[in-house]
């Protein structure tokens, strides 16, 4: 569990106060080289709830993502200072295991990325990297991620096919069961319907309402509608900072802030 | 909030424009239909009592219009923020005023059998009543037009004021209707008219408290001073009295 955390700032004050936080950012600033492209940030990740993240390209939104896995790490010159508390440890500390971190704190990307291997495979390749399971237990693995991701009714007869001739919300979808396959408690989504046809979209959007039964979601995304739909907290950021955060509904029908207001009304720039 | 930059989408700006538009010109209309059914009970004026009769079916186009127009802008434009809370407010105030129009008609209505009988009493109280809601009515319409928060607020208070007169009027209206049984027929329709106007003052606050909503986006929730009593009021013969 979270250690104690003292929320000092007002931005971090949010919603649902009854919800732990899954994930604290307390102070988190990242640098591209000499270039800040988080100031400050305060922010949590109620558990067992959707977060959206929104706001303009540029203003940090992804650049926050990629830190809570600490995607950061494969590229030399950025950095993060300040904490990342996850059940009692700062995330951003050097001693940190990056595939156990990355295993908890999983990613779906915005063009689905399916390896050029088998439905099956796809699946089973990621669990491999953290346990050795048995044919039975890796199969039972496989369906219960197609399941939980809601594929396996399409995928179930053609489990050895290559997962390329899937469709492209089919292919997202088995991308979700790939990171859902390694049971992580958090799943970071960046824009994960931008290529996706609407139907497709919205069978995403009712995936996350099923996942986050089981999982804390955080999502980017540039679709206003998409993020009341889906998200219980909203987060506005803008050129680095978090402007306001909210509950959804309360961001959507009246945010406290101007720039907030400005830019979900379409009145920005 | 009058410092907001327009919307990036000109369309969508100059749709959100027409919708006020179209409130302020129902606002017009309705407030001509309350100033014509005042002349046409206080100073007995028949033609004002049809020019409020006749005003009502464009009212009543004009709520269409506006509802309709509304449904267009949710589903084609899908506003978030200020301007959904705008958007919304819009549809309300657009039936508060349709009722107000429909109010003032029935006013009217009953002008024209008022002014068959005679009346041996005052009109001073309904007259006040009628000048009262005329001011409310035309603050709150620029409140509308102007997104005007202070104004609403001012009218949502005032309201007491003609609770007031209305209560005034009540056991007035009924201790005449006690002294001699021909005043019925006349008092009856008076007490329908002040109740009338009385409504209208209660659509008026109505609308306050959607502007300020809409434009605060926060509900208008401190205790208005009250008001309507006359539900409770009970106005006995003066022989009841005696034991």
């Amino acid at each position: 569990m979270m250690l104690g955390i003292a929320t000092e700032t007002a931005t971090a004050a949010t919603l649902t106060d009854a919800v732990p936080a899954r994930i604290s950012m307390r102070d988190l600033e990242f640098f591209y080289g000499a270039n800040r492209a988080l100031k400050g940030i305060n922010l949590d990740l109620p558990e067992r709830q959707i977060t959206g993240m929104i706001g303009p390209s540029g203003c940090g939104k992804s650049t926050l993502l990629r830190v809570l896995n600490r995607m950061y790490d494969l590229y030399p010159g950025q950095r993060a200072t300040g904490q990342v508390w996850m059940d009692g440890v700062n995330i951003l500390d050097d001693g940190i295991e990056l595939n156990y971190l990355r295993s908890r704190v999983g990613m779906v990307f915005q063009k689905p990325t399916p390896f050029a291997m088998s439905i099956y495979n796809n699946i089973a390749f990621g669990v491999r990297l953290h346990e050795s399971l048995g044919k039975a237990a890796m199969d039972e693995r496989v369906e219960w991620s197609l399941t939980r991701a809601a594929l396996w009714d399409e995928a179930k007869d053609r489990l050895n096919s290559s997962a390329l001739g899937l469709s492209g919300g089919q292919q997202q979808r088995l991308c979700i069961a790939r990171t859902i396959a390694v049971r992580p408690e958090v799943i970071l989504f960046d824009e994960p319907t931008s290529a996706l046809d609407p139907i497709s979209t919205l069978k995403i959007e009712e995936l996350l309402d099923e996942l986050k039964k089981d999982f804390t979601i955080a999502i980017v995304t540039h679709n206003m509608q998409q993020a009341a739909r889906c998200a219980d907290q909203v987060a506005f950021f803008y050129l680095g900072e978090l402007v306001e955060v909210g509950a959804a509904a309360q961001i959507f029908t009246a945010p406290t802030q101007k720039r907030t207001q400005e830019y979900i009304t379409g009145r920005f720039g | 909030m009058t410092d907001t930059p327009q919307h990036i989408v000109k369309s969508y700006e100059q749709e959100l424009n027409r919708l006020r538009d179209l409130l302020t010109q129902m606002g017009g209309i309705v407030e001509s239909q309350v100033a014509a059914c005042t002349d046409a009970v206080v100073e007995r004026d028949g033609d004002a009592a049809n020019r409020a009769i006749e005003l009502d079916p464009k009212v009543d186009a004009l709520e269409r219009e506006a509802e309709q127009f509304i449904i267009r802008l949710l589903a084609l434009r899908q506003p978030m923020a200020g301007d959904l809370r705008a958007i919304v407010a819009a549809l309300k105030c657009a039936g508060d005023l349709e009722r107000i129009g429909d109010y003032a008609a029935n006013v009217a209505k009953r002008s024209i059998v008022l002014a068959q009988f005679n009346m041996p009493y005052s009109m001073g109280g309904i007259a006040h009543m009628c000048q009262l809601v005329q001011e409310n009515l035309k603050s709150i319409i620029d409140a509308v037009g102007e997104n005007n928060v202070e104004l609403a607020v001012e009218v949502w208070r005032s309201d007491a004021r003609i609770d007031e007169i209305y209560n005034a009027l009540f056991r007035e209206l009924i201790t005449y209707m006690m002294e001699d049984p021909r005043n019925i027929t006349p008092c009856a329709h008076l007490l329908f008219i002040a109740k009338n106007l009385e409504r209208i003052g209660d659509h008026a606050t109505n609308i306050a408290e959607t502007i300020y909503y809409s434009v605060t986006g926060e509900p208008l929730l401190e205790g208005r001073p009250k008001g309507d009593n006359s539900a409770y009021a009970v106005v006995r013969p003066p022989e009841e009295d005696t034991p």
